[in-house]
């Protein structure tokens, strides 16, 4: 049972977190509200470290503006793991871990966006990745999230040592860490010099925000780590790396050449598609959200390759727009895929299980939690009324706006394919969702662990109603969103910065005439059409009894999708059938569906046999004789000598 | 006073142009089915059954799946109303549309998303296995429609030079009626109307066969009230989708009270007789065909889609900007 100190030191510290949170956020707004140039130019301060090293940090309009989505996140998912932790404590596993390493991940994560050196962003960086492991690896006796982390550990540091090398790189050449220092040394760079860097950077922050090819950690670690985790992994973390983006990529190595901006917009394209196809075929309650990640990583890498491409072409407006969709989007995915975890996590203390095969009918047992969801899945497939869709308005527009702008060139067609493939992303996430949330929520429950579900603990159906009241009221007071776009707008504009809200126009008010417009029409026909009398039944099914197998399963609702896309998904499916005598009689069926990951064929597995091979060529040198090892210490031992002359 | 004065006629010419398509929208179904049964060699159910169907329906009994939640009931109300949201963008008999700024052709497609996304919910609430059936399928169709949808609609935006969808029909008017572009941007959005409605090739409106039936489906737990609503928004839909090729293939200009009474009169019938046109042809195009199988579909729908994109690339090429 939770024993009182235990329970005490929970509340004390989640309500700290919270606190914080709070306190943050309202100090910001009224540091936001005071205004200043500081918003353009940034606050410095400097920590000495010790040892002749001083750790510089910068707040400005960028900052401030994720520092608000990470807040904002911090604060939601706390709230949310005051009532989800206590199953751990019911199940006496000890909480200190999880505590010490989430204060130290959010610390962490504020630290990466206050850097404003390469070693400081280092440092932070590492910290980051190392106590969002220590967080994924929480639950450690499960094998399998052992390794999830451990796919996650070795991803995570591969892209470490390209920005490590990266950093070094630049400071080889302009002999400092300051970011300022290298905006300015960067004109007398050589392209090719400048290329490496960005690739670089692209690879480094491309693994972390889960850009395909390199998102292969991301679904595992995303779905192993406990949800208040997976929450703000999913809707900060991947704000964080795309943050660096900017700052590392567009303010200190821009404006660099076009192929910059083709390589966000196609990754972008290439991670959205993946991402939601592998999420579409998913029956795991979490990896699929996981696999949603990445295709929204996808949407904002398009959004930043728009951007990028804009200002290529000196296309001001495309920029805007552009930028406004990107800061939006980030803030309509943080919370909603905050919501979605959060419901995910209520669904499995309710039932144990992560099987969508499993779960069914949970509307009626959990009525809160699927109200919050339901908000959720609107959001997340962008649909309007709400805000997920008014960011892909912004980003289908600004890519239109490129388009049209561009002289002439191929580059014409390949734009508005790019708005083509964004529409297939929306049908294809729609259908996620509506798996998701379809299969789990409605319908009968297909097992006895779904059947015995009860509705979570209040603070945890709480939490994502918040959220979805926090993302209504985004949608009915967009000028709130607008002024926190301002922000990180006037660091990215030369010139004066212009009010976004002003120079977009009309649409955006739009959101809230829309989400007004459509309540009042679903209320006015509910008004007119209650008069009716209802009558519950069964459902009509041939005459026969209706069984819970009968139901669509989460497999069958998507297996169209799976059909048409074998070839990107690698399914691949066994049906083996155990007759008796003719075929017409059927003992029994089995059926297996896999998928395989497709990158991990083309990919993952070249790439890794290659270092293998490599290393088995290093072991060579390494021949176990002694003799030889001696000669090796003479050889080093003369060449020191040569060099250190 | 004067500004007071501009926003309620606004409102009350928007709900005027809410109330055309409310009314129309019966009358339509009604004629497609006689034109129908006119190549069936039938004669068919009178041009006003849909409405005596809709009000018979409104009266009776509903009856509710024991498994159903309150989504089940939500969905017909919020069917219709995002329906009507979509209504809103499409310039009606005089070319205006209530809600016109850039980049609303984005919300035709999302506010039929909408409507997708609580029909298939709905379709799974009967934990049965026909709406399960429908809903996966509508999905299916779902997700290969539109980009279809939206690159046609992209095409003509880029002829005319506006992402609003009144400005793209206003702007069609000095656009030649064979250029190349805006014949293949049209092809591809017939092609989608159809899946959209629900026709033959794609779906068929007329049974509940479980080997054909896609949209079908989904309303089978449906009764009473909710199931008029659902048919009256698909009714609607419909009207929205014909109207709007119908403005796009003969574009009827900005039409205002200046042009008088009998102006605005003619051009009530000029659409009408448009819009009756493309009934017609609808009618005959689901008499002439057999529906396909579901994984026919994307080829179909591949085509649509490719003849959007050769709309594009022939606009640029004859713009000599490729």
């Amino acid at each position: 049972m939770v024993t009182k100190e235990s329970q005490f030191v929970r509340q004390l510290l989640m309500g700290l977190s919270i606190a914080l949170a709070g306190v943050g956020l309202i100090l910001g707004t009224i540091l936001i509200s005071q205004g200043g140039v500081w918003i353009k130019t940034g606050l410095r301060f400097i920590t000495e470290a010790g040892a002749g090293f001083s750790l510089t940090w910068k707040l400005d309009g960028l900052t401030v503006f994720f520092l608000f989505i990470l807040l904002l996140g911090q604060g939601l998912s706390s709230l949310y793991a005051l009532g989800y932790l206590k199953e751990y404590e019911e199940k006496k596993k000890s909480l200190w871990s999880f505590y010490v390493n989430w204060f130290l991940f959010l610390g962490s994560m504020i630290g990466v966006l206050l850097a404003n050196d390469g070693f400081t962003f280092l440092l932070t960086w590492e910290m980051m990745s190392l106590f969002s492991f220590f967080l994924v690896l929480y639950e450690h006796e499960d094998a399998q999230n052992r390794k999830s982390a451990y796919i996650y550990f070795v991803m995570t540091h591969v892209a470490t040592v390209l920005l490590t090398t990266a950093v070094l790189f630049l400071y080889a050449l302009t002999g400092s860490f300051s970011f300022e220092v290298w905006a300015g040394a960067v004109p007398s760079l050589s392209t090719i010099q400048l290329n490496l860097i960005f690739v670089a950077f692209f690879i480094g922050f491309g693994t972390k925000a889960g850009f395909v090819p390199f998102h292969i950690w991301l679904p595992y670690a995303h779905s192993a780590a406990p949800s208040p985790v997976s929450a703000l992994m999913s809707g900060v973390m991947v704000k964080v790396a795309l943050y660096l983006f900017i700052r590392l990529v567009w303010l200190t190595l821009g404006p660099g050449p076009v192929w910059w901006g083709w390589l966000f917009l196609l990754i972008g394209a290439l991670s959205a598609l993946v991402g939601i196809l592998s999420a579409s075929v998913q029956s795991d309650l979490k990896k699929l959200l996981a696999f949603s990640t990445i295709e929204n990583v996808g949407i904002l890498g398009m959004a930043l390759g728009s951007a990028f491409l804009a200002r290529s072409w000196n296309n001001a407006w495309a920029m805007d727009l552009a930028f406004a969709a990107f800061f939006w989007h980030s803030l309509q995915h943080m919370l909603f895929k905050s919501l979605l975890f959060m419901g995910a996590g209520n669904i499995i203390q309710a039932t144990h299980t992560r099987n969508l095969e499993r779960l069914g009918g949970l509307l009626k047992r959990m009525p809160k939690t699927g109200l919050a969801a339901l908000i959720g899945i609107i959001g997340i497939t962008a649909l309007p009324p709400l805000g997920g869709f008014w960011g892909e308005l912004m980003l289908f527009q600004s890519l239109w706006v490129n388009t049209f702008h561009l002289a002439g060139g191929w580059s014409k067609v390949i734009l508005p394919l790019s708005i083509g493939i964004l529409a297939l992303v929306g049908g294809l996430s729609m259908a996620t969702f509506v798996k998701w949330f379809g299969v789990s929520f409605l319908g009968q429950a297909r097992s006895p662990v779904a059947e015995r579900a009860k509705e979570a603990h209040p603070v945890q159906y709480i939490a994502p109603l918040i959220v979805g009241g926090l993302a209504v009221l985004g949608v009915l007071w967009p000028s709130a969103t607008f002024a926190l776009i301002d922000l990180p707008l006037s660091v990215l504009r030369s010139g004066d910065s212009v009010q976004i809200r002003s120079s977009l126009g009309m649409p955006l008010n739009l959101s809230s005439i829309y989400l007004i417009l459509l309540i009042l029409l679903t209320v006015i026909i509910v008004f007119l059409s209650k008069r009716g009398i209802h009558r519950v039944t069964a459902t009509w099914n041939c005459g026969g009894p209706l069984t819970p197998s009968m139901q669509y399963t989460a497999g069958g609702l998507t297996n169209p999708i799976r059909v048409l896309f074998t070839k990107v998904l690698g399914s691949h499916r066994q049906v083996d059938g155990d007759y008796a005598g003719t075929r017409y009689s059927l003992r029994s069926l089995t059926y297996e569906g896999r998928i395989k990951e497709v990158f991990e064929d083309i990919f993952y597995r070249p790439t890794l046999r290659g270092l293998l091979w490599l290393s088995s060529q290093i072991l060579k040198l390494q021949a176990g004789s002694i003799h030889l090892y001696l000669g090796y210490l003479l050889v080093t031992v003369v060449v020191v000598l040569i060099l250190g002359r | 006073m004067d500004e007071l004065f501009m926003i309620l006629t606004r409102l009350l010419m928007g709900i005027g142009h809410l109330a055309l398509f409310i009314v129309a929208a019966p009358l339509l179904q009604g004629f497609i089915k006689k034109s129908k049964a006119f190549w069936q060699m039938r004669q068919g159910p009178p041009i006003l059954q849909p409405y005596r169907d809709l009000r018979k329906l409104m009266k009776k009994e509903e009856l509710i799946s024991e498994h159903a939640s309150w989504i089940f009931l939500l969905t017909p109300r919020i069917t219709l109303a995002a329906t009507l949201m979509a209504v809103l963008v499409i310039p009606g008999v005089w070319g205006w549309a209530p809600l016109s700024v850039w980049g609303d052709l984005f919300l035709l497609g999302a506010s039929l998303g909408l409507v997708r996304l609580f029909l298939t919910l709905s379709g799974l609430e009967g934990a049965g296995t026909f709406g399960g059936m429908g809903s996966s399928r509508e999905l299916f169709l779902g997700l290969l429609t539109e980009p279809a949808l939206l690159l046609g609609l992209i095409v003509l935006a880029f002829i005319t030079d506006t992402t609003s969808l009144q400005g793209i029909t206003s702007g069609l008017l000095s656009i030649s009626p064979l250029y190349i572009p805006r014949i293949l941007a049209l092809v591809a959005l017939v092609m989608v109307s159809i899946t959209e409605m629900g026709r033959i090739p794609m779906d068929n409106p007329d049974t509940h066969l479980e080997l054909t039936m896609i949209h079908e489906g989904m309303l089978i737990e449906y009764s009473g009230p909710s199931l008029a609503l659902l048919n009256f928004a698909e009714q609607i839909k419909q009207l929205l989708l014909l109207v709007l090729l119908a403005q796009i293939i003969w574009p009827s200009g900005l039409i205002s009270v200046s042009d008088g009474l009998l102006g605005m009169l003619l051009a009530l019938g000029f659409a009408g007789a448009k819009v009756a046109a493309l009934g017609f042809f609808f009618a005959t195009v689901e008499s002439l065909f057999v529906k396909r199988r579901l994984f026919r579909a994307p080829h179909y729908l591949a085509t649509s889609t490719a003849s959007a994109i050769l709309a594009l690339i022939s606009l640029w090429i004859i713009r000599g900007q490729i």
